[in-house]
């Protein structure tokens, strides 16, 4: 039986396209393109064509099907939906809504490709073929109007005339360096020679990057039609494009092109009828980057190995095989066919006033949309990430954006408002290179990037010239240094210098611009090299030199969670704490309320849900037996004494561990209960006032004094009263006003006192109506806590989104659950009072621009002003420290005593601090480090070890990493129902089962048993 | 030369166009450090230390690839560029045993030292034998390093050692591609190249197998020019002293200096000044030395008693000789002399046939190699040298290579023919064999052994038939071109291809390319001479040259490649039976009677026998005594039973030689002479070259040279004529004797050779022959015909046996076999057979087979190889152990008298 022939496209009043980019093919779309024919064939549908296209550039979605005339963009489609769009769609008009694009920001599905922003905001002149037509099938190509600029140089223009167009249009190269192509031509059509080449530089090499392949699978002929009219132009008769062997269906579809060319006449002798004669050849690459670099390129082209050579003489002088030659990128020459058909002056409309045109990133890295993005030159860099590109997955925060590839450099969240262009690429330290444009978010540790990219041009390297070959190799050992945790602080400036002599140094743009990554990760992320130096510390948990598994690393207080989980798993909850306690004397507070960063970091969460980090450890102290007081030790008395002043987790940690050291220590603390933030902010349905007893009970027992209701107004008395060391670790305990007017009346408070107010038992009247002004956790805690007290609307009002929210997310669901209700995008501007109510006039508001902190900027909306009315409002908007006057201490931002990050010392003898009184509001994981930080340099500063370090857990049997995992999802922490729990302020959670507690802590991926190589 | 003037930090420099900056500032004593530049080698721009400031030009530009421009104002030597520098360097000491070059005791501290800072032995510089010669260690010191900030990452490799003449510790490689570059652009062979990338990129092999396993040719030119201590000899001595002398292998008369030390040589270094060879060596130049100083030499004279040899005292043996050649009448004894030997050797040695025994029973080897060129170019020409001179191939438009192996046997020569086909030459290979040559040729005809008039008669007539022929030229220059154009005739093209086997269309393709990229050279070299029509193989080709013009003019002409170092020489000294010194005839009375006058006495007024007949002559007992000087026919004439039968039947046999060869075995005294190491004196190379040779070391034991040697038994025998005092005075009787040497003198030639035709003082020698008019007045052209060679295959021999030479031996191997490295290189001869022959014979590569002629047979070890084309062997003639020279022909041709050594048939068994 002879295959049935599906009819031409133009005789069909519909046709599905399969997109055959590399991409979709990998996901099987030879296949579904033949069940598509098979069905439609058995089917015997009447004007219904299957056909296929090149790459749509939207891989992330692939493989991607349309349906024209209408335009139904199918994503991810597989042969199993194959029956069902044949069936539902082609045959009874009724498209398959389940394969529709869904947005990554409004979940919404849209049928056609034209109203997906990833699409409609793009202006595609290279791409404009690509996904449209049949890159098979020349006729398809001429059909768009191809290979009329040809016959039009061929018949109307001079070479000249040409060149001067090319000029006029501005365009500029799009390989990388960005010289004028129009000057380029010029050159090699002066240079005297009766031989010249034109060479089609199509050996893309950047990771990540796929522009060229994409256009020359989808768009050959483009390239070819470009090739043929500057070679017209410079006086070539002969031409290579030069592919990589890593592109074979672009190397398929290009030869094919080229035939179909010949054949047509718009290759071969006498072009068009034309005296023009034009032979194209395909010379396929090893795949050596360096390879890109025209002369190395042209060297390959000659059978030798591929490297450079200095330049004067240039290629247009001196190129392949000694003769004039040029040699354009894949991009620069698809577009010279719209050029010449449209005009200079239209293109050059295009862009900015130095950038013409438009430009193609391969859009990768942790962004929703991946993919091609055509947008014209001074395009915003935040558009792209955010409008085409859908933001960050996984709520995550922008961290940089690195364009240009290996050769380019990596900008910051701070830069995301720029255009995108030459210059002002150039400007912060990048380059627009071939299109590579890889976002990166917090899970990204920009020394691990530029690492990596070194390693990349080092293994790249074609090992002529001494810079390249032995500098790069200097400067990824001592990268590798750093993210080992061998780095010192010079390396910074080594780095520094070395990059600055590559670059004067090395022959060609390979190393001249390999230090880029280096150097602009150190220009804006500096302090991330410093903490790898410094403190061993890898923010994005990545580094495996340093990071044992990313869970303990992210710990600030370096809890040994996969050591725990592992006792949990073997049901020794009491050995948990004792690994827990090794690090923090506030296992219980923490195994309640700890923001657990550990989960964010968890590589389980790769696979399914990170593992419930902080419920496994509420387990463990709620089953604890006491056994880590058996190795607990205190020491001898010193017969130093020191004074604490704060008995938050800050104040009592430093206490606990300087006490352990033999200590005499004193804590004052002027409320009248201890704990600090744990005892007056946190309410008891989240943290019960006897977990909290537990752990205080336990540091009073290795012999610490609190006295309460005691204020310390003053440093120098406690020196005169005989201590030797002061550690200050108020907290910070006043709230921030809003700034709207009226915002002193009657029933407006803030949520600090309100929140303390409560924890002390006083009677707080909020009525029925709340309304609670920020988006932390002091916000929810204040709304919570409203419900508690009786209110029967709590009403958040937050300017951004719930994305930006910094409240924990479980503990925003909690409070919906409970009933709270969050005004999103609305920002108060006035408080007044009004028939004994609060009236609160608010400003609605959209997102902008990114700002620093990462988040998009809220921006007011016109017009959008509107009025709630209240019983009461508490601000949540944050605290800040309260610093007695005579303290005479240097404050910095928001009220913050400044201290040595490295030690806490204030510039005060002896007094050292930490804490919220250094780092404003934070959380008790933070207060609880920096306690142990305190405790250590107060130690050593009155003549001790500064070593805290405890081992109080039984050593481990000897396990390996989890080999496979299964999808298993995180335990759902038992809870009592919303309805109940706003009843009383009782915990809110359960404590997990035994065997729900070894189910969870068996998910463990017990990463940090890996073995590492150096 | 066009100049122009640019500034260099500071100093107005003069420069020519087309010079880098760098060779500029050179040129003006300025010091740039590099370790990539290379007067050699095409600019690299690698090493980033040659970058300069250029005003008006971007960032550094490397001053080895930037043209010199006029005006240009260029700084060496700021702090901006040192900067660079010095981390360029501090950066490759990272990654080089580099403990001693910042060491401030490097000068002080000795290789036995103990190292106060425990540095290993292997990374100490003074233990490296490049020590004190490094350039990196002169880079080190110019920029004043004296701290590492970097890191160590030696990579760590084993050193190469299986190169018997050099080691390759790429540990200490700084990666400059010298090495590569010049084994690529200077060599065309390509034996190693820059593998992987980044830090692991290194210099490697094909295969990164041992260097030995490579194409390599051990030429040694990697290790000259290697400015690290990367690749070194493995005689790592340093001379005392440096003797500037002339190769005594082939007959390109290579520059070089002789490294002595201790009364040895231990060193050889190419000469680059006043030299053919630029400075560059073969394999055999560079490291076939051992010979010199071998233990096998011959330290005393040796006297046959009871058949073995007595050492016996110089008066003893002298007199013995004196007396017992005294006792033959002239027609009887015969003078051999050599090819090896000097001018003045040779002249001494003439002179003592023609003025002592008096007979002009005097030849040497030239007969075996190119007495059909003296023959055939004396016809067409009027003198049988090359006409031109090698150094000017490169500018050639193409060149037609014919029975020339030119890299096996002239490997200089062949870095010519590279040089020209990378300057855009076109070159046709004539050869049966697939010689290394075809790899860069654009034509190679693959013709049938022996038919070379065929082929080339093939090519005229299509000249002719074509119009492509210098009519202009021809009528105003030659003669005899219509008896010629008649005897084109013959050879229409369908014949020639039968005859030849080259399909009709190559052969019009070859003479096309010969006669339209004019200036055209044809070379050639034994391929043409040795065959029993040998003169009619020379006469076509000069025939093919005067046809399109091609002679007169810079890189054209016939250019015989000689073998021998000096065969050129022996022939224009007069070692040659029917001629004096210069090509005078014997027989010409007016000629004899100068010669009378000059030497005091009467000569001989008949020709004396070539070499070939005075073999046979000594076999039908008509020459009974012989005086054999640095000669071993032994191995070298055709059918060597034959020739030693000859020899043993002579009543007295003297040979005068370094070794006991393997016809010394034979004489009846043995008289020690000396290698050209010991002994001052001339050499002509093959492009009619007069160069000197100098005395490097004392003769070794009571070994004389030769000339002396000669002279002092002429004295003995009562002769007057004999008592120079030294060599010089000898090239000064040469001169008024021989007029195309009538202006040379050892003052004249100190710096450089001259080319002869040189007739007086002031005269500056002859580059290229017959410019104005040929020699001979009009070139002649004669017509041929074809003469199939004398010895066929047929069913009883069915092969074709033809021989040649290989690039690690030489001629009969007296010197070379004594060199161990070169043994090692090529240890055995090969019998080279095709595939599809040996697989009728059931023969596999590394077989031992058995080959058999006519005249004798000869086992060795089969090499099966497509080089060698079907129903053809190949063998070369170094070996004693499987000499081929049994089994060659030994017909002669009819005008030379020079054996068909390239065409004898034979069968090939298993052993």
């Amino acid at each position: 039986m002879s295959k049935p022939k599906p009819a031409s496209r133009a005789d069909n009043k519909r046709t599905i396209l399969v997109c055959n980019g590399t991409g979709c093919v990998s996901g099987k779309a030879f296949e579904i393109r033949e069940a598509l024919e098979k069905q439609v064939a058995e089917l015997n549908l009447k004007g219904v064509a299957v056909d296929f296209t090149g790459c749509h550039g939207f891989c992330q979605q692939g493989p991607i099907a349309v349906v024209e005339p209408e335009g139904i963009f199918y994503t991810k489609v597989t042969v199993d939906d194959v029956p069902e769009i044949v069936q539902s769609h082609l045959r009874d008009g009724k498209p398959v809504a389940r394969l529709f694009y869904h947005d990554p920001v409004t979940d919404e599905a849209i049928p056609c490709y034209k109203d997906i922003t990833f699409y409609s905001q793009q202006t595609r002149i290279i791409l404009r073929n690509c996904g449209h037509i049949n890159p098979e099938r020349i006729e398809d190509y001429v059909k768009t109007g191809g290979y009329d600029s040809l016959r039009k140089v061929l018949s109307e223009m001079s070479p000249e005339q040409v060149i001067d167009e090319v000029k006029r249009s501005g365009l500029r190269g799009r390989g990388g360096a960005g010289f004028s192509t129009g000057q380029k031509w010029e050159f090699c059509y002066k240079a005297p020679g009766d031989q010249k080449y034109m060479i089609c530089n199509a050996d893309e090499g950047d990771p990540g990057a796929f522009m060229d392949r994409s256009t020359m699978e989808g768009d050959p002929h483009t390239v070819i039609e470009g090739m043929a009219i500057a070679a017209y132009a410079i006086g070539a008769s002969e031409g290579y494009i030069y592919i990589r062997a890593e592109y074979p269906l672009a190397v398929k579809r290009v030869r094919l092109a080229i035939e179909r060319a010949e054949e047509k006449g718009f290759l071969g002798d006498k072009i068009l009828g034309s005296d023009f004669s034009f032979h194209l050849h395909v010379k396929e690459g090893a795949g050596a980057f360096v390879c890109g670099e025209e002369t190395a390129l042209m060297a390959s082209i000659e059978g030798k190995r591929g490297m450079p050579r200095p330049r004067p003489p240039f290629p247009a002088q001196s190129g392949l095989w000694g003769k004039p030659s040029n040699i354009n990128n894949v991009k620069s020459l698809a577009t010279i066919p719209v050029i010449i058909a449209r005009g200079a002056d239209w293109y050059s409309q295009i862009g900015t006033e130095k950038s013409k045109g438009t430009v193609v990133f391969a859009l990768t890295g942790k962004i929703a949309n991946s993919g091609l993005v055509e947008v014209p030159m001074g395009f915003p860099l935040q558009k792209i990430i955010y409008e085409i590109g859908g933001g960050i997955p996984n709520g995550k925060k922008f961290k940089a954006v690195q364009t240009g590839g290996p050769s380019g450099g990596c900008l910051p969240a701070s830069l995301i408002n720029q255009p995108v262009d030459y210059e002002t690429l150039a400007q912060a330290g990048s380059i627009m290179g071939s299109g590579g444009m890889v976002v990166m978010d917090e899970d990204t540790c920009m020394v691990d990037v530029a690492r990596y990219f070194l390693s990349f041009t080092q293994d790249e390297s074609c090992g002529k010239c001494i810079p390249c070959r032995l500098g790069t190799k200097q400067m990824l050992d001592i990268l590798n240094d750093i993210t080992h945790g061998r780095g010192k602080m010079e390396d910074i400036d080594l780095l520094l210098s070395l990059s600055e002599q590559i670059k004067a140094g090395s022959l060609c743009g390979l190393g001249q611009t390999a230090p880029n990554p280096v150097l602009t990760t150190i220009r804006y992320f500096r302090d991330e090299y410093e903490e790898h130096i410094k403190n061993h510390h890898c923010r994005a948990a990545v580094c495996e030199g340093i990071v044992s598994a990313p869970c303990s690393h992210t710990c600030p207080a370096g809890v040994d969670a996969p050591r725990y989980i592992r006792f949990i798993a073997k049901g020794k909850p009491g050995e948990a704490v004792a690994v827990i306690r090794e690090k923090i004397p506030f296992p219980s507070v923490c195994g309640y309320v700890c923001i657990h960063p550990c989960e964010a970091k968890c590589r389980r969460g790769l696979i399914d849900e990170a593992i419930g980090i902080r419920v496994l450890k509420r387990f463990a102290v709620d089953n604890d037996n006491g056994m880590w007081k058996q190795n607990s030790k205190i020491a001898t008395s010193t017969g130093k004494q020191v004074a604490i002043v704060g008995s938050g987790p800050a104040g009592l940690t430093t206490a606990f561990y300087l006490a352990k050291l033999g200590h005499k220590v004193t804590v004052f603390e002027a409320l009248p209960e201890v704990g600090g933030m744990m005892q007056v902010a946190i309410p008891d349905y989240r943290l019960p006032k006897d977990v909290l007893q537990n752990d205080i009970r336990e540091i009073e027992a290795v012999g610490v004094d609190i006295k309460t209701n005691t204020k310390v107004e003053s440093t120098d008395e406690l020196f005169t009263q005989g201590y030797d060391a002061v550690f200050l670790a108020m907290g910070a305990h006043e709230g921030l006003k809003i700034g709207v007017k009226g915002e002193d009346s009657p029933g407006v408070m803030d949520c600090v006192s309100f929140l303390r107010e409560v924890s002390l038992g006083k009677k707080v009247n909020v009525g029925d109506s709340v309304a609670v002004i920020g988006g932390g956790n002091a916000a929810i805690d204040s709304a919570r806590t409203a419900l508690r007290l009786g209110s029967k609307e709590v009403t958040i009002v937050y300017r951004r989104t719930k994305d930006e929210m910094p409240a924990s997310a479980e503990e925003v669901e909690g409070a919906i659950e409970e009933g709270v209700k969050i005004r999103f995008l609305s920002a108060p501007s006035r408080i007044t009072k009004k028939d004994g109510r609060l009236e609160l006039a608010c400003q609605a508001m959209s997102l902008g621009d990114i700002d620093a902190s990462g988040r998009r900027r809220p921006e007011p909306v016109e017009g959008g002003e509107f009025t709630m009315s209240f019983d009461s409002i508490i601000a949540a908007i944050g605290q800040r420290p309260e610093i007695p006057s005579r303290f005479e201490l240097s404050l910095g931002r928001g009220n913050t005593i400044v201290v040595d990050p490295d030690s806490l010392a204030t510039d005060k003898e002896g007094v050292f601090a930490g804490g919220d009184v250094v780092k404003g509001p934070a959380s008790v994981i933070e207060a609880i480090a920096h306690g142990r930080l305190a405790a250590s340099s107060i130690d050593k500063y009155l003549g001790g070890e500064g070593d805290i370090d405890e081992t109080l857990a039984p050593p481990e049997e000897a396990m390996k990493p989890l080999e496979e995992a299964e999808e298993e999802m995180r335990v759902e922490i038992p809870a009592p129902p919303a309805k109940e729990r706003i009843k009383n302020f009782n915990d809110v959670e359960l404590t997990l089962s035994q065997k729900m507690a070894i189910k969870e802590a068996e998910r463990c991926l017990r990463c940090d048993l890996e073995e590492r190589e150096e | 030369m066009a100049g122009i003037r640019l500034t260099i930090d500071g100093q107005e420099v003069k420069a020519s166009v087309g010079m880098t900056v760098l060779e500029a500032a050179q040129e003006a004593g300025i010091y740039i450090p590099t370790l990539c530049a290379d007067p050699d080698l095409k600019p690299y721009g690698g090493c980033r230390l040659c970058i300069v400031e250029i005003e008006k030009m971007r960032g550094f530009p490397t001053s080895c690839t930037t043209p010199a421009t006029e005006g240009m104002v260029v700084k060496t030597n700021t702090e901006a560029l040192n900067e660079v520098r010095r981390t360029v360097v501090e950066l490759l000491l990272s990654d080089h045993p580099s403990e001693c070059l910042i060491c401030h005791r490097r000068e002080r501290c000795g290789p036995f030292d103990i190292c106060l800072r425990n540095v290993a032995v292997t990374e100490r510089c003074v233990t490296c034998a490049k020590n004190g010669n490094c350039e990196l260690q002169d880079i080190v010191d110019y920029l004043g390093i004296t701290e590492l900030p970097f890191k160590h990452t030696e990579r760590s490799y084993p050193v190469d050692t299986s190169n018997p003449f050099f080691y390759r510790d790429l540990v200490k490689c700084v990666l400059c591609g010298k090495c590569v570059r010049v084994c690529d652009e200077v060599l065309g062979i390509g034996a190693v190249a820059i593998i992987n990338r980044g830090f692991d990129s290194k210099v490697a092999t094909f295969g990164d197998r041992p260097i030995i396993d490579s194409s390599c040719v051990s030429c040694g030119e990697c290790v000259a020019h290697c400015p690290v201590g990367a690749l070194m000899p493995k005689v790592t001595e340093r001379p005392e002293e440096e003797v500037a002398t002339t190769c005594t292998y082939c007959g390109v008369g290579c520059g070089m200096y002789l490294g002595v030390r201790d009364g040895k040589v231990i060193s050889v270094r190419g000469k680059r000044e006043g030299t053919v060879n630029n400075g560059f060596l073969c394999v055999k130049g560079r490291f076939g030395f051992d010979f010199i100083n071998h233990e096998d030499r011959l330290k005393t004279p040796l006297i046959k008693k009871n058949g073995k040899f007595v050492e016996a005292g110089w008066d003893e043996a002298l007199e013995l000789v004196a007396t017992k050649l005294g006792g033959y009448k002239p027609d009887e004894l015969a003078v051999v002399s050599s090819a090896k030997c000097t001018n003045e050797d040779n002249y001494v040695a003439q002179k003592f046939a023609r003025a002592v025994l008096k007979t002009n029973n005097v030849d040497h080897c030239a007969r075996l190699c190119h007495a059909p060129t003296v023959a055939g170019l004396v016809q067409s020409f009027g003198s049988g040298a090359m006409t031109n001179s090698f150094g000017e191939f490169r500018d050639a438009g193409c060149i037609f290579a014919i029975g020339t192996n030119t890299t096996e046997a002239h490997p200089i020569i062949a870095l010519e023919l590279k040089r020209a086909v990378d300057n855009g030459a076109k070159l046709i290979v004539a050869n049966p064999r697939e010689i290394d040559l075809v790899r860069w040729s654009h034509l190679w005809l693959q013709h049938n052994p022996g038919s070379d008039v065929a082929l080339l008669m093939g090519m005229m007539r299509v000249i002719v038939d074509e119009g492509l022929l210098d009519q202009a030229f021809i009528d105003k220059r030659c003669e005899n071109f219509d008896a010629f154009k008649a005897s084109l005739k013959a050879f229409d093209l369908g014949s020639v291809e039968r005859i030849t086997g080259v399909p009709k269309e190559k052969i019009a393709e070859a003479a096309r390319i010969y006669a339209i990229n004019k200036p055209s050279a044809i070379l050639y070299a034994m391929g043409i001479t040795q065959h029993s029509h040998g003169t009619d193989n020379v006469i076509a080709t000069a025939n093919l040259a005067m046809l399109t013009g091609n002679i007169g003019k810079p890189a054209s002409g016939v250019n015989p490649l000689r073998g021998q170092n000096n065969v050129q020489g022996a022939c224009d000294v007069g070692a040659l039976p029917n001629v004096y010194p210069g090509y005078q005839a014997v027989t010409d009375a007016k000629v004899k009677g100068k010669f009378e006058a000059a030497w005091g006495g009467s000569l001989s007024p008949s020709a004396g026998l070539p070499v070939t007949e005075i073999v046979e002559a000594a076999y039908e007992g008509k020459i009974k005594a012989m005086y054999l000087i640095g000669e071993n026919p032994l191995l070298s004439e055709p059918d060597i039973t034959h020739a030693e039968e000859a020899l043993s039947r002579l009543d007295f046999l003297v040979v005068q030689d370094i070794f006991l060869s393997e016809t010394a075995k034979l004489a009846d005294v043995v008289l020690p002479g000396v290698s050209f190491a010991e002994k001052d004196g001339t050499f002509t190379n093959t492009e009619r070259r007069v160069q000197r040779v100098r005395k490097a070391i004392e003769p070794i034991g009571e070994s004389r040279a030769d000339w002396l040697v000669t002279c002092q038994l002429g004295k003995k025998m009562g002769a007057k004529g004999f008592d120079f005092k030294n060599a010089s005075q000898i090239m000064d009787e040469i001169a008024a004797v021989t007029p195309s040497y009538g202006g040379i003198s050892y003052k004249r030639i100190e710096k450089g050779g001259l080319q002869w035709p040189c007739p007086t003082p002031d005269h500056p020698g002859t580059p290229i022959l017959h410019t104005q008019q040929f020699t001979r007045g009009k070139g002649q052209f004669v017509p041929l015909e074809y003469k199939p060679p004398m010895e066929l295959p047929d069913k009883q021999y069915p092969l074709v046996l033809t021989t040649g030479r290989s690039l690690y031996h030489f001629h009969t191997g007296t010197m070379t076999r004594k060199v161990e490295g070169l043994n090692i290189l090529k240890k055995e001869g090969e019998v080279e057979i095709n595939p599809a022959d040996a697989s009728k014979l059931g023969i596999a590569d590394g077989d031992r087979v058995k080959v058999a002629s006519r005249r004798g047979e000869v086992v060795a070890k089969a090499s099966v190889t497509e080089a060698s084309p079907t129903g053809v062997v190949f063998m070369t003639f170094h070996f004693a152990e499987s000499p081929a020279n049994r089994l060659t022909n030994s017909a002669l041709d009819p005008v030379a008298k020079i054996p068909e050594y390239k065409v004898c048939a034979v069968r090939v068994e298993k052993a």
